[in-house]
């Protein structure tokens, strides 16, 4: 019962003994440690930050298609733009579970999270996107 | 002192991969990760059953494992600052 299952048994094959010993170690000794990517620090923001639909310098008044796409104002069968940028908090929302923000359609939502996955470095919004996939 | 009770989030809310003895763990909430050596792992696995002091969570990781300690109670509880203060137990 004494038998201390170590890593070097059980690269063995060996099976673990049913009991395995948990040393709790001294009061002193510490068990934690917290890496904080830069992005992360921000975790407490980053569902404030916020991209424009699309990003200004991609071209203010085009439309979003469906595949996420800039095209020509008035494509049949694309969106328009939205008229306020979106939150940190909707993007994750519409990303992760497919909740379209508050005023938008479902179809129009889908088309906006398209853009906003294709966002590359250096576009507005770009910044945001990474933060909120970060503790993907 | 009164014994404090201690929660923590449930495993869906975290991502553990072990490394070499250690675990790395994931906290989706706050998207830090963690590097943690035994018994911290142990511990959150033992809060998983609901709040608990101290005591409470040495008799539930003692249903697993062969406790070595002199001080069991005081073992975790010194444990359970330290995941307190990396946000990953907070008291009821």
């Amino acid at each position: 019962m004494s038998d201390r299952s170590d890593g070097a048994d059980r690269d063995k094959g060996a099976l673990p003994s049913r009991r395995v010993v948990l040393a709790l170690g001294a009061a002193a000794a510490s068990t934690v440690v917290t890496i904080r990517p830069a992005l992360a620090q921000t975790a407490g923001s980053v569902l404030n930050c916020e991209i424009p639909v699309p990003a200004p310098q991609a071209g203010a008044g085009q439309f979003i298609a469906a595949d996420g796409s800039l095209v020509p104002a008035g494509t049949a069968g694309a969106y328009p733009p939205l008229a306020r940028p979106l939150k940190g908090e909707e993007v994750k929302a519409m990303l992760n579970g497919g909740r379209p923000p508050a005023g938008v359609d479902g179809e129009a939502a889908q088309a906006y999270a398209n853009y906003i996955r294709r966002l590359q470095a250096g576009m507005s919004g770009f910044t945001c996107y990474a933060s909120l996939q970060m503790p993907r | 002192m009164a014994a404090s009770l201690y929660a923590a989030d449930p495993p869906d809310a975290m991502r553990e991969v072990e490394i070499e003895g250690l675990t790395l763990l994931y906290h989706r909430r706050s998207g830090l990760t963690h590097f943690l050596a035994p018994p911290a792992p142990q511990i959150l696995a033992a809060l998983a059953g609901g709040p608990a002091g101290a005591e409470a969570i040495a008799a539930r990781i003692g249903e697993a494992f062969e406790i070595e300690s002199e001080d069991p109670v005081a073992a975790i509880g010194a444990r359970l600052a330290e995941l307190e203060a990396a946000g990953l137990v907070w008291r009821t």
